[in-house]
Formats: structure tokens, sequence, C-alpha cells
């Protein structure tokens, strides 16, 4: 069979050598599956949203209408519970902890899980990130209280909320115009969207996450599994391969997006703060007795992750 | 009869329609005043829009058939004579009534998984996704119904019969 | 079947299902599932209803039925009427006065939306119907209309500036700003376009009374004093009122794109209630009912057109087209014609929505390449799609006029419509010869990039 694999995701769509890294990675990805396998592999790649809705890609997956994405894992949390741990504050304070996970207990459960539901691992990605707002930075979980903040995720919102934040809910692509006119004082994303949403021209304040962050997002390349398990062994010892060899591509261009990120904001004349240890840790309390405890609440699954996740730490 | 039915569904319907319409505009509005004045959390509201307008719109197609209100190009019509215009309307109002028929199946299967699942959307309101799915799987076997009615009504000869006009 | 024969039979099977008259929204949905079926993975069925579920659960997109309300509650009530005989007072004299306010009218609705089909049915309802009361003829009120709703996508707020942003990485606000020079020139072209043709219309009108045909509307002498004017004033006291409020919600940062259109919406209704005691539910009804009728219809368009892009994208039939202009290697302003002239026949069947995200992603490296600036060919694509919006088969703004003024035949309307469209190919023209038109604003307010 001759028809190419289809690779969705919602980030801009570049070259393999320029624009967004998750967009690269999935380019080079492709190049690299295409020249092992001779040709015999191919791949079609639909960056942006080109081919169907950001939140329809997981359930395409599943059903096996769609063959590979590069997605948020949290964006399903809606559809299976448990993948609200790709974005948990304070779960994840580094890369290098966030990279054990993929050989650890918590790591195999959640390969797991998503095999469960019909989807497959192929390359762990993982993104720090932080705050940019229009005023005074967001460091401290008090400098939060009474402003209007997107924190783009349920367990975000539910921290913002307990430090007492006004929070905001909008779509992504309304951040800028919010953040322009004062409908909303700040947004939490990743440090790569932080430059592709050019909020350096709105913002005056810009939190990194290039010295550690309490907001690490898993936005892992994921096939489903119909597809994969209808392929011969080779191509599918290939794929793994490919996909785990993309994940130090992905590190150092996550890694390099959260210093250059600080650049871009530092050239536009926006104050930029870094996070010490004490400050992560304050989040991360916030984030034990409201996002942790909702989450290890909703079923056995979601508490046997989160006490796996924490073996971790 | 069926016809009777319907068209009282639609009429019901259609009530409940604005009165979401106005709901929907007041939710928002709310929204603006409540996190000026008093600097609250504003995370449900778009959400709740989002279900209501959506079901507005899906539960409103029937009515909208009823009265022929689907833009078509009809240019074909004027320019058919009368007997063959008759046939092209009625394999029209067919071929779009087993459309309608399949998503409103579709619109159902989604709806119990969504059930079935417990599936909710991603957000912190996170209400659950059946409401929205219950509402579309309604409104378009509704619409399968109206237009079922209608092709019927063309093959019978009875044109027009099936619009509450 | 190769890409290209299937992309052929994708277009002609979807004007052949069109032309039989089945409605927008069905055959749309109708060519999709059955080229679905034929040529993607079976699979693919099953996800039809949660693509259209997902395409639509956007509040961006629902702000839609919101905007529509907000113009039915001034159209379809005598704040409408109240508005245009002030506004004819003041205007009589200037030929095409009424023609022109519609105009502006469109270009002020527009800065507070950010979609065409809203502006057109907004400023229609009451538009229409006014300009024909005065003589108008039927095709060039729904091409006054038609074309300046299409301004909902170039002035700011805007969906599509909002998409093509993030596609191709520019700034958002470098792309409202670019928007404003293109819009004011576009309304500039459109009134002066009015002008010319009411005179015509006017004289045509006078020949045939002088020959003792019937006299038009046109030819009714009225004469407002002073005293008469300023008396009249206070009926567009409501209209300024909701516009300064949105305004200030929208720009002052009070509320985002989408609460805007819920503000607006309850406001309008407000304004109703209070100056023409317009709120028990058998007053309300009317306007209400012709609110959901449009939105629904053009709703399941939108819907229906997402799920037609989705299955276009997966046959990879317009990602292919762009990838095939891109291969030829052409210089730089054939490349821009060429690509034009692509966006142009997908304007055929696809809303600008749809076609910036297949096409943007292919698109958008040569055109840099080749040196063009990006924000600079945002705005010119961004007309080059509002003229889609008002060619058929799928031109949303054409089925608002449809619904808006069921009478006027799909004939008249098409044929009103197109000295506007070629105005949008003379303004296009002048962006490439004048591109500091789009560039002056943006690089004067943010500098130069
Ligand atoms: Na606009
Ligand atoms: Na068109």
């Amino acid at each position: 069979q001759t028809s190419a694999l289809k690779i969705s995701h919602q980030f801009p769509g570049g070259t393999i050598k320029e624009g967004d890294f998750r967009d690269r990675l999935v380019r080079n990805f492709a190049a690299e599956v295409e020249k092992r396998s001779k040709g015999a592999m191919k791949f079609e790649i639909y960056p942006g949203s080109s081919l169907m809705k950001t939140n329809a890609q997981f359930s395409s997956m599943r059903k096996g209408a769609l063959d590979m994405a590069l997605i948020p894992l949290s964006y399903a949390g809606g559809e299976v519970p448990e993948l609200n741990i790709g974005l948990m504050p304070g779960l994840v304070v580094s890369y290098e902890q966030a990279y054990s996970w993929k050989t650890k207990p918590v790591g195999i459960e959640l390969t797991r899980v998503l095999q469960e539901k019909g989807i497959v691992l192929i390359s762990w990605i993982w993104q720090a990130g932080g705050v940019a707002s229009r005023g005074k930075p967001v460091v401290e979980p008090e400098d939060a209280k009474g402003m209007k903040i997107r924190g783009g995720s349920r367990e975000m919102d539910m921290i913002l909320k307990d430090a007492g934040a006004a929070v905001v809910s909008l779509p992504s692509n309304e951040i800028y115009a919010a953040m322009q006119t004062g409908a909303m004082d700040a947004a939490m994303t990743s440090s790569t969207s932080f430059i592709s949403f050019r909020l350096e021209e709105v913002a005056k304040a810009l939190t990194t996450g290039r010295t550690g962050a309490y907001w690490f997002m898993f936005e892992p390349l994921m096939m489903s599994k119909a597809i994969f398990d209808k392929l011969p062994k080779d191509q599918r010892d290939m794929l793994m391969t490919v996909g785990a060899e993309m994940e130090k591509f992905a590190l150092e261009a996550a890694k390099k997006d959260d210093i250059d990120v600080a650049a871009v904001y530092q050239k536009a004349g926006a104050k930029v703060v870094d996070l010490s240890d004490g400050t992560i840790k304050k989040w991360q309390d916030i984030a034990r007795k409201t996002a942790w405890k909702d989450y290890g609440a909703k079923n056995e699954g979601c508490a046997k992750l989160l006490a796996l996740a924490q073996q971790t730490l | 009869m069926l016809a009777r039915s319907l068209n009282w569904i639609n009429l019901q319907v259609l009530r409940l329609s604005m009165a979401a319409l106005v709901l929907t505009s007041a939710v928002l509005t709310y929204s603006v005043a409540t996190r000026y004045f008093f600097k609250t959390a504003t995370d449900w509201q778009d959400e709740a829009s989002v279900f209501m307008l959506v079901g507005a719109i899906f539960m409103c197609t029937a009515y909208v058939q009823s009265m022929r209100g689907h833009v078509g190009i009809e240019a074909l019509a004027t320019l058919l004579p009368a007997s063959v215009n008759r046939v092209r309307a009625t394999v029209v109002d067919i071929v779009s009534t087993l459309f309608c028929s399949f998503f409103a199946w579709k619109s159902w299967t989604l709806f119990h998984e969504a059930w079935a699942e417990g599936q909710t959307t991603s957000s912190s309101f996170a209400p659950p996704l059946w409401i929205p799915y219950s509402l579309m799987a309604v409104g378009m076997s509704l619409l399968a119904l109206q237009l079922l009615l209608q092709s019927v009504l063309h093959v019978a000869g009875g044109d027009g019969e099936g619009d509450a006009k | 079947m190769s890409e290209l024969s299937i992309g052929l039979s994708y277009g002609a099977v979807t004007l052949l299902v069109m032309f039989s008259g089945m409605p927008i929204a069905f055959a749309l949905g109708t060519v999709a599932v059955t080229f679905m079926y034929f040529f993607m993975p079976a699979s693919s069925l099953d996800t039809v209803t949660q693509n259209v579920y997902e395409e639509m659960a956007s509040i961006t997109l629902l702000s839609i039925p919101l905007f529509i309300m907000k113009g039915a509650a001034i159209g379809k009530s005598p704040a409408g009427q109240d508005l245009y005989s002030a506004i004819h007072a003041w205007l009589h004299k200037v030929p095409g006065g009424l023609g022109i306010a519609n105009v502006f009218a469109c270009a002020l609705f527009a800065a507070m939306a950010g979609s065409s089909p809203a502006t057109c049915s907004a400023i229609g309802s009451a538009g229409i119907p006014e300009m024909r009361k005065r003589g108008y003829s039927p095709g060039f009120a729904a091409g006054i209309i038609a074309a300046g709703g299409t301004l909902g996508i170039l002035l700011p707020p805007s969906i599509v500036m909002i998409l093509y942003a993030v596609a191709a990485e520019q700034s958002l606000g470098r792309l409202f700003l670019a928007g404003i020079g293109p819009g004011l020139l576009l309304v500039a072209l459109f009134a002066g376009y009015a002008v010319v043709r009411a005179r015509q219309e006017y004289k045509q009108a006078l020949v045939i009374y002088q020959q003792g045909g019937p006299k038009s509307a046109y030819l009714i002498e009225e004469h407002f004093t002073l005293a008469q004017k300023v008396e009249m004033l206070p009926r567009v006291l409501p209209f300024v009122i909701l516009l300064i409020g949105v305004m200030v919600a929208l720009y002052g940062g009070l509320a985002t794109p989408s609460e805007t259109a819920g503000l607006g919406g309850l406001m309008a209704l407000g304004l109703i209630a209070v100056v023409y005691g317009i709120w028990r539910p058998k007053d309300v009804a009317p306007i209400l009912t012709s609110t959901l009728k449009e939105s629904t219809m053009l709703m399941l368009i939108i819907g229906m057109s997402l799920l037609y892009s989705y299955v276009m994208s997966h046959l990879h039939i317009s990602q292919g087209a762009a990838q095939w202009i891109v291969a030829m290697q052409l210089s730089k302003w054939v490349l821009l014609g060429v690509i034009l002239l692509m966006v142009i026949v997908l304007g055929f069947f696809l809303p600008p929505v749809s076609i910036i995200l297949m096409t943007a992603p292919i698109i958008l490296p040569p055109l840099k390449a080749a040196g063009f600036d990006l924000i600079w060919f945002g705005v010119v694509m961004t007309i080059v799609m509002e003229m889609g919006l008002i060619h058929p088969p799928v031109g949303l703004n054409i089925f608002v006029i449809k619904n808006v003024a069921p009478d006027i035949p799909l004939k008249d309307v098409i044929w009103g419509v197109m000295p506007f469209v070629g105005l949008m190919f003379g303004a296009v023209f002048l962006l490439c010869l004048f591109p500091g038109i789009v560039t002056g604003l943006p690089n004067l307010v943010m500098g130069v990039k």
C-alpha cells in the first residue's frame, strides 16, 4: 500500500528548517522515516488545523480516521479524564524530570492507558511555559490576585482561582486582541506559542520557564492504534525508533525557545522575570490542594497516575 | 396528521430557541459586567453560550426547512418545463432526506459515545458533551422527518403541502 | 484516481448538485459524504458529525447569530425606519446619498463584527427595503449591501484575519491596522459608484416618466426645512448609543470580541424596548424568528462547508493545487497572479476561513521567498476572498440577501454585485501599485517592520 500517512497538528506550518519546532519535528520525523523505509512509508503533513479542528484530532485517531497527530495531551482530557495529567501544574518542574517519565512506572502506565483508548505514543515531547502580562509580571501567586488571566486548562484555572485571579476563558486565537484592549491582563502558554502569537507587541512583562517552571505541557506525537497495528513489524519498529530519536531534537528546541522567547520580549521592551525554586514550590503547594486533589478524585486511574507521577518529583 | 404534529413541535422548538438566543446575550453581557465590577472568574459563559447557540441552530433546522428557508440555487427551476421540474424537486428532496437521515444517525451514535464514556469539554467548567450532541441529534432527526414528509407529499403530487407557509 | 482527477470531479459534482437546486447546506454535505464513502477510510464516516460540531462549536463563529440579532432588532423595528428617514432628510439632495449611507453603515458595523455575512444581514434587513422604497433598483440595492457587507472581514475585528495571522505567524495588530486603509479605499470606491449609478438610474427613471411611464420614487421631490431636519436627529440617538456602547466595550477592553456580540444584541433589544416599547413577547418574536431563520440557514451552510473542506483537505485537492503552482517556479508577479486566481476559484466553493486554513501553509513560504510582505499579501488575499463571498455558487452574502429580500431574483442580485467585484479587482490592482495603502498605517502606529 502506497497511500501516505496523514499527520495533523494545530501549530503554524513552515519548512523542515524554519518555523515552529513542533511543525519541524513532524517534518523531520516524516523525512527520516521515508528515507529509512526507502519510500515504502510516505507522509502528508497538515499544519495549522488544516485537516480538522484541534479538538477532533484525538477521537478521529481513536476511530482510525486520522493516522497521526501531535496534540497537547490534556486537550483530550474531557474525553479521557486520565489525560489531564499532561498539563498538571507543579507536577513536573524540569525537563529532566519530564523526560524521565517515559521509562518510569508513570510513563508505562500512561502508555497503557492510551493503548487501551486506541492510541500509540510515538514521540515524547514536553514544553515549559510561562505567563505574559500587559502590566506587572505574574511571578508569585499573590501577583495573580485580581488579575484577569487565561490559564488555558482546567487545572491551571483552578490554581489561578485559588490565587485570587479572575479567570477568563476565551479561544486561543482571541488572546492577542483581548490583551491588546485589556479585556484580559495575562495569559499562560508555552514559550513557542508566545513567540508565534507575537504577544510581545501587547505585553509588558514575561515570566519565563528557562530556569524552571511549574507549567510543563506534554504534547506527544501519537498514532492511531488501528492503523499502527496494520503495519508490518519492521515499519512499526521504524516508527517507534525514529519517534524516540526525535525526542532529543524536541528537548533542545523547547529549551532554545525558552531562552529565545525571553530575548524576543526583552527586545520589545518587556520586563522578563525567571522563577526561583521557592516560587515554584509555592505554586506547587496550591496545585497540590486544588488541581491535584481534583484530578486524583476523578477515578482510580487518575489517582494511580498521580501517585506514580509524584514518585518522579 | 404528521404534518400538523411536526408544525406544532417546530413552533415549540422555535419558542425555546428564541429564549435561548436572548438568554445567551444576557449570559455574555453578565460575563462582561461581572468581570468589570467584581473581578470574578468568567470561565463558564463562553461554553454555555456555545451550547445554547449550537442547540438553537440545530433545533431550528426543521422549522427553517418547513418554510423552505434553506437557500439553494433555483436557477434551473425557471428554465425547466413544469413536469421535469417536479421530478427535479422530488429528487432533491429525497436526496436531502437521505443525507440528513445519515447525519441524524451519526449524531445519535456520537451522543451515545459521549454519554457512555461520560465525555465532557476539556475546560474548567467541563460540561458534559451529550448536551449539545443530543440537541444536534434531535434537531437533525426532526429535519430528516420534515424532509421525508415533504418528499412524500411531492411524490403524492400534493405540491408544497408539506410547507407551512 | 489521481489527485487531479479526484479534484476535478469533486468540483464538477459539486456544481451539478448545487445547480440542481438542492439547498446549499445539504448539497455540500451530500457531496462531501459521497466522496468520503468512495475515497476515504470507512471510519471517516463515523467522524462526520463530530467534525461538523467541532467546527461550529467556537464562540468566535457562533457570535454570528448574535450580530444578526443586533441588526434585526434595529432593522425589523421602527428604529431602522426612523434612522433611515433621518438620514434621507439630511442626504436626499446628494445623488445616491442613501446608498452612501448604507456603505458607511456597513463599514461601521464591520468595525464591530468579525464576519461578513453578519454585517450584510444586519445592515441589509433595513437598508435594502429603504433603498428600494426610494426608487433604487433591486439589483443595485442588493449589490450595495452584499458588497458593503464584505467589509466585515477587512475592517477589524476580523475572524479571517485572526486565522491568517496565526497561519502566517504575522502580528495580528499589524494586520488589523493594515486592513483599515484598503477598507476605506473600498468604502470610497463603493460610495463613488453609488453616486454614479444612482444618477444613472435617476435619469432613466426621468426618461421613462417623461415618456408617460410610471413615476419612480427617485423622482419624488421632497423638501425638509432645517427645523424638520433637526427634529429628526433624536431618532438617530438610539443607534448612536448602541454604536458607542459597543465600541467602548470592545476597544476599551471591557469585553472580548465574542462577548461584544452578546452585549450588542442585548443592548439593541433593550433600546427598542425603551424607545419604541417593543418588549412584549409577541412584538419581539418576529425579530427573533427572522434572526433564527437566517442564522440557522447560514450556520448550517458554514458547518457543512467546513465538512466539505475537510474532505477536500483529506483528498489533498487544494493542497495539491497549491503545491503544483509553487513547483512551477514562476516569477514574482506571475506567482502572485496564479495564487490569487486559485483563491478566486476556491472562492467558488469555500468560505474564506477554509481557504486560509488549507492553502496558507503551502503558499506563504514561497510568497515570502519571492519577496512579498506577508501582511500586505494577507490584506490582498482577504479582498480576493471577499469577492468569493459575493459570487456564486457558494457566496454567503448572496444567500443572506436571498433571505433578507427573497423577492429579488438571484439573477438580479448577481448582476447587481458584479460592478462591485470589478471595483474590488481595481482595489487589488491599486494595492499592487501603491502598497503603502496597506503598510502605511501599521508602519506609522507600530513602527517600520
Ligand atoms: Na470586522
Ligand atoms: Na463564492
